[in-house]
């Protein structure tokens, strides 16, 4: 009972909080021509990419053009989630060594979830205008059926896989606790998922691929969901076994990370003055 | 005996900060980057004292005395390297989400309000944070808006605010889930007279009508003069003073200064005071208050020289400070 009012509150905190970034949108009605400017180009760039990808290379271990398009543009769906949701974690040097972490410690809410939610990215919507199209182009080129069994397969996969990078975002930015300075994981984190879950990893070297199933779980972001979903040979987890791995091991992923977030939360200095 | 209560114990509280040691010149840098040698620079040392429901208290010391890393490990954002911290009898390291609920915070440094929106939504964000029904909310912004006039600033964007108009949004803020304590941690800084005066206003009426318990650190000394029944001065994280502002004076600072304008620039000693000041015409004079009184001194400096004016000036905070500081 007091665990359901619990999440009551947050969930209501949460819809007050994205009732705000959409009013910080509408304050700033230039920044609305920006984001409409961006969104085709973004788009383009997006699609020219996996045309790219699929033309150079047909078939890649067993991945035909649509099934590729599908992969990559479910990757993008969860990496544009990540960006609304968990990008701060980011930046998350800049937060400590500016601060930025007291008034959250003086409020009566979880300040991993204050980290992340009171400042939501409403842009990150940006991203996942090129995810959408991409991924729908994949479903028509295959056939894919959207059951009611199939689209509540694809949520779960997408919560799973957002939870995966938002924990890797925090594990990583939690490091800023220890070595106190302002490094910016952006591009450094993007280039490492671009990678790894937008090809099929079965088309790395076995060593790596076991970092990223077992260790670095960035496998479970799309590429054994997907293969399962689509019923390609994986050879580890086949149908929603795989989706609910993802789900399980972006839950996982989250927690461990909150631990480590917590852990380094005791090391915080605040802003000296 | 609601008066009794005690709701902020300290305890044995020390803070040490981890500082790296950095060699001179590439070799020393070199050599950091090897070893990581650090070193414990202690911040607070040792703190002990208890609050009760309804004081106001002054925080003061000078910079890097330890006031805002204490208030900050009171308010629950610093982890205190050992002791304890009990607000309302429970932990605020362990029981950080209840013990919050029942505080507010300010940073005269820090707004607490969206910048880019009107105040009332961060007001009403904060509403949802502390789960305050909306007849409470429209109760606790009435009692305010009688104190600060803070209605009219509703519809406002934050960022279109002066400073006195923000920090009234931030006071009302750290008001909205009525807690019994409140943090202010250097809440003047900046402001203009009129702002400065709202703000006292704002301690002594909440204190009076909703017995808040509060707890300020300033460097403006007539914040202390005007609301502080008591002061606790910092130095070196240590306790230097702790009790009714009056009493220190007597007790460290008992004396006042005679301020004399004359005619001429000769200005006359007295056996039982001591001349300190003295530039063209003005002269000073600090006298014991068991010593003589200020009546008899002048009397028998005008049997001297010829007094145009003069004036009396209380052995104040700053004195205090001046003694404590320098011990």
């Amino acid at each position: 009972m007091k665990l359901l009012r619990e999440l009551f509150h947050y969930l209501d905190v949460t819809a007050a909080n994205i009732k705000i970034a959409f009013l910080s949108i509408i304050e700033y009605p230039a920044n609305i021509i920006g984001w409409l400017l961006s969104n085709p180009i973004q788009f383009l760039v997006g699609f020219a990419t996996i045309q790219f990808v699929v033309n150079e290379f047909g078939a890649i271990n067993g991945w035909n053009y649509g099934q590729l398009a599908f992969l990559y543009g479910l990757s993008v769906i969860s990496h544009a989630l990540s960006m609304i949701f968990f990008v701060n974690g980011w930046f998350m040097g800049w937060w400590v060594l500016d601060g930025e972490f007291d008034r959250m410690l003086t409020r009566p809410m979880s300040v991993v979830y204050q980290f992340f939610f009171t400042n939501i990215n409403i842009f990150g919507i940006t991203d996942l205008v090129p995810g959408v199209i991409v991924f729908a182009y994949g479903c028509q080129k295959i056939g894919f059926c959207f059951t009611l069994a199939n689209v509540f397969q694809i949520l779960v996969l997408l919560v799973g896989a957002t939870l995966i990078r938002g924990g890797v975002y925090l594990i990583l930015g939690s490091t800023s606790f220890w070595t106190r300075s302002a490094i910016d994981f952006g591009a450094f984190t993007q280039e490492l998922f671009d990678k790894t879950t937008m090809y099929p990893i079965s088309m790395y070297p076995e060593a790596f691929q076991f970092i990223l199933t077992y260790i670095i779980p960035i496998g479970w972001v799309s590429f054994y969901p997907v293969s399962g979903l689509l019923g390609i040979e994986n050879g580890l987890a086949n149908g929603q076994v795989a989706t609910w791995i993802t789900l399980f091991a972006g839950i996982l992923t989250m927690l461990v990370a909150a631990g480590f977030f917590k852990l380094g939360l005791r090391r915080y200095e605040s802003a000296g003055n | 005996m609601e008066q009794e209560k005690v709701v902020i114990e300290v305890n044995h509280i020390c803070k040490q900060y981890k500082v790296l040691k950095k060699g001179e010149g590439i070799k020393g840098a070199l050599k950091g980057l090897v070893t990581r040698e650090s070193r414990l620079v202690p911040a607070v040392d040792d703190l002990s004292f208890q609050i009760k429901a309804g004081e106001i208290v002054g925080f003061i010391g000078p910079n890097g005395a330890g006031k805002s890393t204490t208030i900050k490990m009171m308010s629950g954002i610093l982890t205190p390297t050992s002791g304890e911290i009990l607000i309302n009898g429970m932990d605020i390291q362990k029981k950080r989400k209840e013990v919050v609920r029942n505080i507010g915070v300010i940073f005269g440094q820090r707004s607490q309000l969206n910048w880019d929106l009107r105040l009332g939504e961060s007001y009403e964000l904060l509403r949802h944070i502390y789960q305050i029904d909306k007849a409470q909310y429209e109760e606790t912004l009435d009692v305010m808006d009688q104190i600060l006039g803070i209605k009219e600033l509703l519809d406002k964007p934050v960022r279109q605010m002066s400073l006195g108009q923000r920090v009234k949004g931030d006071l009302v803020a750290a008001m909205l889930h009525s807690p019994d304590v409140l943090f202010l941690d250097e809440p003047t800084i900046g402001l203009d007279i009129s702002s400065k005066y709202a703000l006292r206003k704002f301690v002594k009426e909440i204190n009076e009508k909703r017995k808040t318990t509060i707890i300020l650190t300033t460097h403006d000394l007539a914040d202390i003069e005007q609301l502080c029944d008591r002061l606790i001065i910092i130095n070196h994280g240590h306790l230097m003073e702790d009790g009714n502002l009056s009493e220190i004076v007597n007790r460290i600072a008992p004396y006042k200064t005679l301020v004399v304008e004359y005619y001429d620039e000769y200005a006359p000693e007295h056996d039982k005071c001591e001349l300190c000041f003295h530039e063209e015409n003005v002269a000073k004079y600090r006298f014991g208050k068991k010593e003589i009184t200020a009546a008899r001194l002048i009397e028998e400096l005008s049997a001297k020289a010829q007094i145009k004016d003069v004036s009396i000036e209380e052995a104040g905070i700053d004195d205090i400070i001046r003694v404590a500081y320098g011990q």
